[in-house]
């Protein structure tokens, strides 16, 4: 046995109150075998890597239960245990390589540093590193070796990561959302380097990730974790194929899927409580959204329950798990050619000029955001804009809305020309077109009322209205977006991730935009507040009959919500046409490599592949 | 009713209860106090020479006299009466200076922060020529160009310290502008003046407060370097760099003369700092999160 | 390396030249406007009209403004600030003569600045929690609530007056004789002439000013430092390396330091331009003839060609701190030499 742990408790003081963060956990890790954590950010998945290194946050402590890493207690055992074990027996592979590396040494520098501290004599280090960073695949060992961390990518960085923690032969290794940081073309590559060095060293790896799909297809065992309590616990394959909790059900059917007939997401109300809320709640954590939760499991703690060997579920004997209710079909009709067009561009691109020198000469070439191109917006059609950071989709997003100068071409509005940024183009825009901006949090004014968000363009000169009307459009627009009237008065910090993301929505619909430009507006959220927020742009599109340019890196909502799509890469259109199509005949290598990259629904199927490359 | 964000809620509530913040305050109401009711709170006329009793001793010592608390100078005149004066062209420069240099400051500040180009360039470089002069060369550079006086003083501080504001402000309006609701402003139909007035005045404000709490205390320091080489008030207007470099005359025989004036200084700019370092901690969000 | 030291020296060299031209541009138009006329108070009683016009016809006075300026201009050009009013004598010789005290007593108060700053800084942050660090940082509170030239004066009211420990008046005790000038800076002609007395007399008599300036100095390094060790101790990398099992000790020295120094090096060359600034008042207090001293002199005689020239001195200083430091920044900092990832 690598790692056992038995009633894990870790709690958090506040003002005298004592809050169970993690619950009740246990689990057992053997050798060579792969443990997946898996749940929404706010779970309590981190904490065990946390408690593992000691690294636990202030006012947080493990309050009841054990952990034993090869038959030593490792929460109670001496500092100097863990010292000893952590970099030679167990690693860490982190969520965010870029800036896990210190940005002043070299590779080699750190590399070394690691070996120095596992007995590696000088003489043979620099062999050591070069065979290390071959086995994750890196093609230029030496290379990397000289480099500094902001020279190389993040999933170099990731792999040199990778390659350390492996390195040591260690019986335990830990990583956190190793993928989730990159690119999704990257994931593939890392998932497996990892998958290998683990097997091939016989390592027990503990995964933490918040996708379920991708723990079914990386681990041997799932735990799900809710709200600081493991609600089912199992093989990876029974959890995925027939999950049991109402919660794992939710989860894996919150995430659109890639192929077969597309039926509208089942989505839970609300979102996960945090920590703060977390004594509130009497019975089962999950009670309080659970669709058929009773009045027993909101009262009393259900225990875990063994329900097939080794498959355990925290939910009540009692509960009937209804049937899964057959959810309306979604049918994304063909428009591309008879609606009106709306917005049309042709020839467009962006050539951002490198800077200047003090000599007053150009440096480089400059870099070309977007390369030419056309593109089409019909009355009520969505349109998914598919690319990885880098691919020019978000600098797409800004020429239409004329934050950007266009270097080429013409943008057309209702056919009129609206290229330039004058006044009146200006105006043209405000009344057609809005858009939603990726992140909430930068996107919201923290100053502003929830009111004055959403009702922020009566604002400016170019309107004028009531303080009654202004209050009035703001309740309609909240309803409208699935919020309560009530937080007119609150302030964005008040507001979760799901309701900030609607507010933004509300605010860009005040003007009642014909067309909705939404850039990577889901791709903060946890996946059951992306359904709600995915149906959400449904319902508007059944309601308004608004259209929707929406900017995504994730090839599943995109198919959810469009009727077609454009997939780029390095600011160059590579494949564009209705989404079916694309889905079901991907012809460029870009886009077949895309969905390679992700983790498919059926667990047959072999992935990561063994060979990925792009 | 007047709703208060939470944030400004909770910046206000952290503000109260600072010990900084509350200690600054408390002693800069009193010197402000002292300042109005010098003609009540002085014994003499700081003026007044009693030429029979110079160099008095303060009343701790073994031969002072009880009618002058704190002694005398080598003139006769009553130290505490000159110390109380002194108050008043402290906090006359330091009020006016450093608003003035704040103004100016931060419209350059958020112009060139806002607008970018060939507006930022000019201001940036005009930054640029300013920063490199000592800020006390310069400072004396004017104050022979424009003569001396306490006016003048107040001027020649605006003139130099402006810069101050102007660089840091801008650079936290130009990461103010990284941010999203920026862009969505103008999306939503808003002048450039309104996205300055209304969302990055807003955002700069706490540092705007905090900077000028500082820069008030950098102006007590100025007029007294002034006043002590003679470029600022008339030398026999109490002013406490005048008192200093009297004393300075006469640091064998009366060492105490001269630690009086440079504890008033000492306790204002403490003052100053102590509330511009409390505000810092109690406004600056990324701060407040860090510590918990 | 060396080659990018030296491109960014030229490049610094390059830009200097119009921030110079603009210095001297502003001093001289701000000079022009003075109400006195420094002729008239420069000449001896009972000089006549006469003599009047020929010194303003010496020293260009009769010129127009413009003129003024470009001769003053094409005159530095050779090396020639022109003639003091007041000492009525060549600027250049006042200038070289002062201008080796300043640097002198700068470095030595840069040192001792930087000295404190970082040892404090590290000092706060070792004891962080503690009592230590409560006690350095109310240091820090009170060094920064006075001003350079105040602390010049409870110096020498404690360590001169009071508790006679170090000398306060001038570079040198009167008794000694000054060796023959060699590089002008004492302490290097002192060593070189091999004169221990000497040396420790000058040491001594820069105690005082040069502790008055780093303390000018100091509280602000400390605060940045701790602030930015604070910082960095919770950066990923560090985090990252704890859990590789570095010991504490060479988290701080190998991770942490040096990538809180990087804000601390900057702050240094802005502090160091600052501390020009202070040798003004702090020289004149110590009667050090050092530019400081030549400057207040100057600044109440309304001297201006050695005002214009002084003013310029001080601003290549400041430029040539901040290029020194850009340079040592440079090679500190990666990030600056080499190309990011490629796109």
């Amino acid at each position: 046995m690598v790692l056992q742990a038995r009633n894990l408790t870790v709690s958090m003081q506040v003002n005298g109150e004592q809050i169970d963060v993690l619950r009740d956990v246990s689990f057992d890790l053997q050798p060579g075998k792969v443990l997946g954590l898996v749940g929404e950010s706010g779970a309590g998945k981190s904490m065990i890597g946390r408690v593992i290194s000691r690294n636990l946050p202030k006012q947080f402590a493990v309050t009841n239960g054990s952990l034993v890493f090869e038959g030593r207690d490792i929460i109670h055992g001496a500092d100097t245990l863990l010292a000893s074990l952590l970099g030679k027996r167990i690693a860490f592979v982190p969520q965010e390589p870029l800036t896990a590396l210190n940005p002043l040494m070299t590779i080699a520098q750190q590399f070394g540093e690691h070996l120095d501290r596992n007995g590696v004599a000088h003489a043979h280090q620099l062999e050591w590193m070069i065979n290390a960073l071959q086995e994750v695949r890196l093609l230029d060992p030496k290379r990397v070796l000289s480099s500094y961390p902001f020279q190389l990518s993040g999933g170099m960085c990731q792999r040199v990561l990778i390659a350390m923690a492996f390195i040591s032969q260690p019986a335990l290794v830990v990583a956190d959302e190793p993928t989730t940081a990159l690119d999704v073309s990257t994931q593939a590559t890392i998932v497996q380097i990892i998958r290998r060095l683990q097997k091939d060293h016989g390592t027990a790896l503990l995964f933490i990730t918040h996708d379920l799909r991708l723990a079914a297809h990386v681990c041997d065992h799932i735990l799900v974790l809710y709200a600081g309590e493991v609600v089912e616990r199992g093989p990876a394959r029974a959890i995925s194929k027939d999950p049991q909790h109402p919660y794992t059900r939710a989860l894996q059917a919150a995430n659109p899927s890639l192929d077969g007939p597309l039926t509208r997401l089942p989505s839970l109300p609300d979102n996960m409580p945090g920590i703060s809320g977390f004594s509130a709640i009497k019975g089962c954590r999950f009670g309080p959204r659970c669709p058929v939760g009773d009045s027993i499991c909101c009262n009393a703690v259900p225990q875990l329950r063994e329900i097939a060997p080794g498959h355990w579920v925290r939910c009540s004997p009692a509960c009937q798990h209804a049937e899964p209710s057959t959810a309306p079909l979604i049918e994304h009709a063909a428009i591309r050619d008879n609606g009106a067009v709306i917005l049309n561009a042709t020839g467009l691109s962006k050539h951002y000029e490198s800077p200047r020198n003090w000599l007053g000469r150009r440096d480089g070439p400059g870099l070309h955001a977007v390369r030419p191109m056309d593109f089409t917006v019909r009355a009520g059609e969505f349109v998914g804009v598919v690319g990885e950071s880098g691919s020019g989709k978000s600098t797409l997003a800004r020429l239409l809305m004329g934050l950007e100068k266009p270097s080429t071409g013409q943008i057309s509005l209702d056919g009129r020309d609206i290229t330039d940024t004058s006044q009146q183009t200006t105006q043209l825009r405000l009344d057609t077109l809005q858009m939603v901006f990726q992140d909430p949090q930068s996107a919201l004014n923290p100053r502003r009322s929830v009111e004055d968000l959403v009702t922020q363009v009566m604002e400016s000169h170019l309107k004028a209205v009531t303080p009654e009307a202004r209050r009035q459009r703001a309740q309609d627009l909240l309803r409208e977006t699935g919020l309560s009237p009530e937080l007119i008065h609150r302030y964005p910090s008040q507001l979760s991730g799901g309701q900030k993301q609607r507010v933004n929505i509300a605010r860009a619909l005040c003007v009642t935009p014909r067309l909705l430009i939404a850039d990577e507006i889901v791709s903060g959220l946890d996946v059951s507040v992306q359904a709600q927020i995915l149906n959400l742009l449904l319902d508007l599109k059944a309601q308004r009959q608004i259209a929707l340019v929406f900017i995504s890196h994730d090839l599943s909502v995109v198919r959810y919500l469009c009727s077609s799509m454009v997939v780029m890469r390095h600011g160059k259109v590579v494949e564009q046409g209705p989404t079916e199509q694309i889905f079901s005949n991907p012809q460029h290598a870009y886009t077949k490599a895309l969905f390679a990259a992700a983790p498919p629904a059926d667990l047959d199927c072999v992935w990561p592949p063994e060979q990925t490359s792009l | 009713m007047i709703r208060r964000s939470p944030r400004s809620a909770a910046a206000w509530q952290r503000c109260l209860s600072s010990p900084r913040v509350m200690a600054g305050a408390a002693i800069i109401l009193i010197l402000i106090i002292v300042a109005i009711a010098a003609p009540w709170l002085s014994p003499h006329d700081p003026q007044d020479q009693d030429l029979l009793s110079v160099l008095l001793p303060p009343f701790w010592m073994a031969d002072a006299d009880p009618r002058y608390p704190l002694g005398t100078d080598t003139l006769g005149r009553c130290i505490l009466s000159r110390l109380v004066y002194g108050t008043r062209i402290a906090l006359y420069v330091a009020g006016l200076a450093a608003s003035g240099a704040m103004i100016i400051g931060t419209v350059l500040a958020i112009l060139a922060g806002y607008f970018g180009g060939k507006i930022d360039w000019l201001i940036s470089r005009a930054v640029d020529i300013w920063m490199a002069f000592p800020p006390v060369v310069l400072a004396l550079i004017l104050l022979v160009g424009l003569g001396a006086g306490v006016n003048k003083v107040i001027l020649a501080i605006v003139l130099i310290d402006w810069t101050r504001f102007c660089r840091v402000i801008r650079s936290e309006v130009l990461v103010t502008m990284t941010l999203d609701y920026i862009p969505a402003a103008r999306l939503l139909g808003f002048s450039h003046q309104q996205i300055m007035l209304k969302e990055i005045l807003p955002a700069v404000t706490p540092l705007i407060i905090t900077m000028l709490s500082i820069e008030m205390g950098i102006a007590v320091i100025v007029e007294a370097i002034m006043s002590f080489v003679g470029m600022s008030v008339e030398s026999n207007v109490p002013a406490w760099g005048v008192m200093i470099a009297d004393a300075r005359t006469t640091m064998h025989q009366a060492p105490w003369s001269v630690v009086f004036p440079i504890g008033a200084i000492f306790m204002t700019v403490l003052a100053f700092n102590l509330l511009g370092d409390g505000l810092r901690r109690a406004l600056d969000g990324r701060l407040v999160q860090r510590n918990g | 390396m060396a080659f990018l030291a030296l491109q960014l020296l030229i490049k610094r060299a390059f830009l200097a030249v119009p921030i110079l031209l603009c210095v001297s541009a502003l001093v001289f138009l701000i000079l022009r406007l003075l109400p006195a006329d420094p002729i008239a108070m420069s000449l001896p009683p009972g000089a006549t009209q006469a003599d009047y016009d020929m010194m303003r016809i010496a020293f260009g006075l009769d010129r127009s403004l413009p003129e003024q300026y470009l001769i003053w201009l094409a005159k530095l050009l050779h090396g020639d600030f022109g003639g003091s009013i007041f000492f009525r004598r060549p600027v250049m010789e006042l200038i070289s003569k002062a201008l080796p005290a300043t640097l002198e007593l700068v470095s030595f108060g840069f040192m001792l600045g930087v000295l404190i700053g970082i040892s404090g800084g590290l000092g706060m942050f070792i004891t962080r929690g503690r009592w230590g660090e409560q006690v350095l940082d109310s240091s820090t509170t009170i060094m920064m609530a006075i001003p350079e030239f105040l602390w010049a004066i409870l110096l020498i009211l404690f360590l001169g007056v009071l508790l006679p420990v170090f000398p306060f008046i001038g570079r040198l005790a009167p008794d000694l004789t000054l060796p023959a000038s060699i590089t002008g800076f004492l302490l290097v002609d002192s060593a070189l002439s091999l004169r221990l007395d000497l040396l420790i007399s000058v040491l001594a008599h820069m105690m005082l000013p040069a502790l008055a300036l780093a303390i000018g100095i100091a509280p602000l390094l400390m605060r940045v430092l701790r602030s930015s060790l604070l910082e960095t101790i919770h950066e990923d990398y560090v985090t990252q390396a704890r859990l590789r099992g570095i010991s504490e000790n060479r988290i701080v020295i190998r991770h942490a330091f040096p990538n809180a120094a990087l804000p601390t090096l900057s702050l240094i060359g802005v502090q160091g331009g600052f501390m020009f600034g202070g040798t003004v008042l702090v020289e004149m207090i110590f009667a050090y003839p050092g530019l400081g001293n030549l400057m207040i002199d100057a600044v109440r005689n309304h001297d201006l060609p050695v005002i214009q020239a002084v003013a310029l001195i001080y601003c290549v200083l400041v430029l040539g701190i901040n290029a020194v430091v850009d340079v040592i920044y440079l090679a500190v900092n990666p990030r600056l030499r080499l190309k990011g990832r490629p796109a």
